[in-house]
């Protein structure tokens, strides 16, 4: 079994499988992130505007967008003449 | 699991890496006692360590945490032991504990780890992360949190996916997915028990809406989005990105209850929700902040002056008993209450509604002792055998309590109440 520095994660993976959850957790997180990376692509937009866009409720588009943000693809732009919602871009 | 059992044996084996647990093995060790300390978690801090500020002083909680666990990591008198879990305890006779601990595999070699973070930025899973109470994704490799300590990175090895990606950007290659579980027995002359708090689940209280209405949150996702490392690039709500207006505060959320089982009061969330409130008001100036309250429990040093300034600030406070909350369409919640000064009920729509949760007993400690030796109060906190006399002892000779295991109390308390456990521990250890 591979128990060199640098591959052992072949070693692991001959003695665990990989869950069916983490799984469909990696290709749902690929998904939305393609949705919301795409949509901001041709323009700036809010929360509840990728929410309609995309079809998908607010808190998980905040939840995927947040998680974009803290690793450096999207950023806040600037909030709405009302002071309530920001809108979000491609962090260039 | 490997087969082999280490054997090490310290002069004090503190269990719960808190403030209160960190506080207790840093006396110890700074009176000449070896200290092993064992956390389940990955960092040590407890919950001080994700707070913002504290009450009442408005101190930042990193600025006084992170010196702390940094003291206790690099003691020479302490050792500690993270994501480590203790399965038994048996007393072999006075000052001779036998202590079962089992740590789990973190697939990082600590001492070789930089925090480079070059494994989290290749990882492609991303989870909900617990130390931002699930507002926002972490990866499955993945440091804590910034000040965590050690800061170290570890895998997250359920939603892993073994496609290896860390390890190849890993410069020292100090990821290592052959680690296993292991397993100690540690020989100690004494114990304290520091395993800290539960929070109260709202789940529990369905009226209430939190898990369905995204814009009701608890007091520990507040404090997060209060935090110099928030999730967000400032306070919004979870459900769609809104900056808040107007924002409700439920006092006694799983206190003072009996319906779900909990009749005590938690004493920390009065004092905790004036503060998050001040801290509102400073972050998000235009915004109407309400607590509903059934009392105001300011007894502490220094507390009623905050409660003062609290009100001298804005902060609006309706004597009201929630029944129900509801949402509207547009993510709204509408609060439905007991006025309890004018005998009647009334609704009010705020935009976001924070459940300040209470203290519930952790019971882990209850187990430690095959035969139940180690006994809990009415309500299932660690009982203080001599309360008055001597706060710190257990129905064990020789076993300790310290900070919130034996009941809800604040940082100040949680401190004074290590303190006092360990010098009861050093007498016994000189008997
Ligand atoms: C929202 C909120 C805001 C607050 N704000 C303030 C404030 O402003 N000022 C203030 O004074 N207080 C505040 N508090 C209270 C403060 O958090 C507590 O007083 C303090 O954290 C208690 O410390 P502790 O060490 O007793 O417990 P904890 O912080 O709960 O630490 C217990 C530790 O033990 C570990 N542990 C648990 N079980 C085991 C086990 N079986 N084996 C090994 N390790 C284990 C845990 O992982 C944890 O690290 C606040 C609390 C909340 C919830
Ligand atoms: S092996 Fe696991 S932790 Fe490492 S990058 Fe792949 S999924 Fe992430
Ligand atoms: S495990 Fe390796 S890549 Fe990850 S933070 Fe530590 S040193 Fe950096």
């Amino acid at each position: 079994m591979e128990t060199e520095k640098g591959k052992t994660f072949r070693y692991l993976r001959e003695k665990r499988e990989v869950s069916q959850d983490a799984k469909d957790r990696l290709r749902e997180f690929n998904r939305a992130k393609k949705e919301i990376l795409g949509a901001l692509k041709e323009k700036d937009m809010t929360v509840n505007e990728l929410g309609k866009k995309l079809d998908r409720p607010g808190h998980e588009i905040m939840f995927y967008l947040m998680t974009l943000v803290k690793y450096g693809s999207v950023e806040a732009g600037d909030i709405d003449d009302m002071d309530e919602y920001f809108s979000y871009k491609l962090k260039k | 699991m490997s087969d082999e059992i280490r054997a090490a044996s310290y002069d004090a084996l503190v269990i719960g890496g808190g403030i209160a647990g960190g506080e207790a093995a840093l006396d110890l060790a700074n009176n000449g006692y070896k200290v092993l300390l064992v956390e389940k978690d990955l960092s040590i801090g407890g919950k001080m360590i994700l707070l913002s500020k504290v009450f009442p002083t408005l101190d930042c909680a990193a600025c006084i945490t992170t010196p702390k666990v940094s003291e206790i990591s690099r003691h020479p008198g302490i050792t500690v032991f993270t994501g480590a879990e203790v399965t038994s305890i048996e007393k072999k006779g006075e000052r001779e504990f036998e202590t079962a601990v089992t740590k789990r595999p973190r697939y990082v070699v600590e001492e070789d780890c930089t925090a480079c973070q070059l494994c989290e930025e290749v990882c492609p899973v991303v989870v909900h992360d617990e130390y931002q109470y699930r507002l926002v994704g972490r990866k499955a490799a993945f440091i804590p949190f910034s000040i965590a300590s050690p800061r170290v990175a570890a895998i997250d090895i359920e939603n892993c996916t073994l496609c290896g990606a860390c390890e190849k950007a890993c410069p020292p290659k100090c990821i290592d997915f052959t680690q296993e579980t292991e397993k100690y027995i540690i020989k100690t002359g004494t114990v304290i028990v520091a395993t800290g708090f539960k929070l109260f689940d709202p789940l529990k209280i369905p009226r209430y809406g939190y898990g369905v209405y995204k814009n009701v949150l608890t007091s520990m996702e507040m404090e997060r989005q209060l935090a110099p490392t928030r999730p967000f690039n400032t306070i919004l709500r979870p459900g769609d990105g809104k900056m808040p207006d107007r924002i409700a505060y439920v006092l006694c959320t799983g206190s003072r209850d009996d319906t779900i089982g909990n009749p005590v009061c938690s004493q920390i969330c009065c004092m905790y929700s004036l503060k998050q409130a001040q801290l509102l008001m400073g972050a998000l100036p235009m915004a109407d902040v309400t607590i509903y309250y059934i009392n105001i429990r300011s007894f502490g040093k220094g507390f009623e002056e905050f409660y003062e300034q609290a009100k001298g600030m804005g902060i609006s406070f309706v004597k009201g008993k929630v029944g129900k909350i509801t949402e509207t369409e547009t993510g709204n919640l509408i609060l439905r209450y007991e006025d309890i000064n004018e005998n009647r009920v009334m609704e009010e729509e705020h935009d976001m509604v924070v459940l300040a949760v209470g203290v519930l007993p952790n019971t882990d400690p209850l187990s430690f002792f095959r035969n139940g030796e180690l006994k809990a109060d009415q309500f299932s906190f660690v009982d203080q055998a001599e309360v008055l006399s001597s706060p710190a002892r257990t129905s064990v000779k020789g076993v300790f309590v310290a900070g919130t295991a034996s009941g809800p109390m604040d940082i100040p308390d949680s401190i004074l109440s290590a303190g006092a456990a360990s010098s009861e521990a050093i007498s016994y250890l000189k008997q």
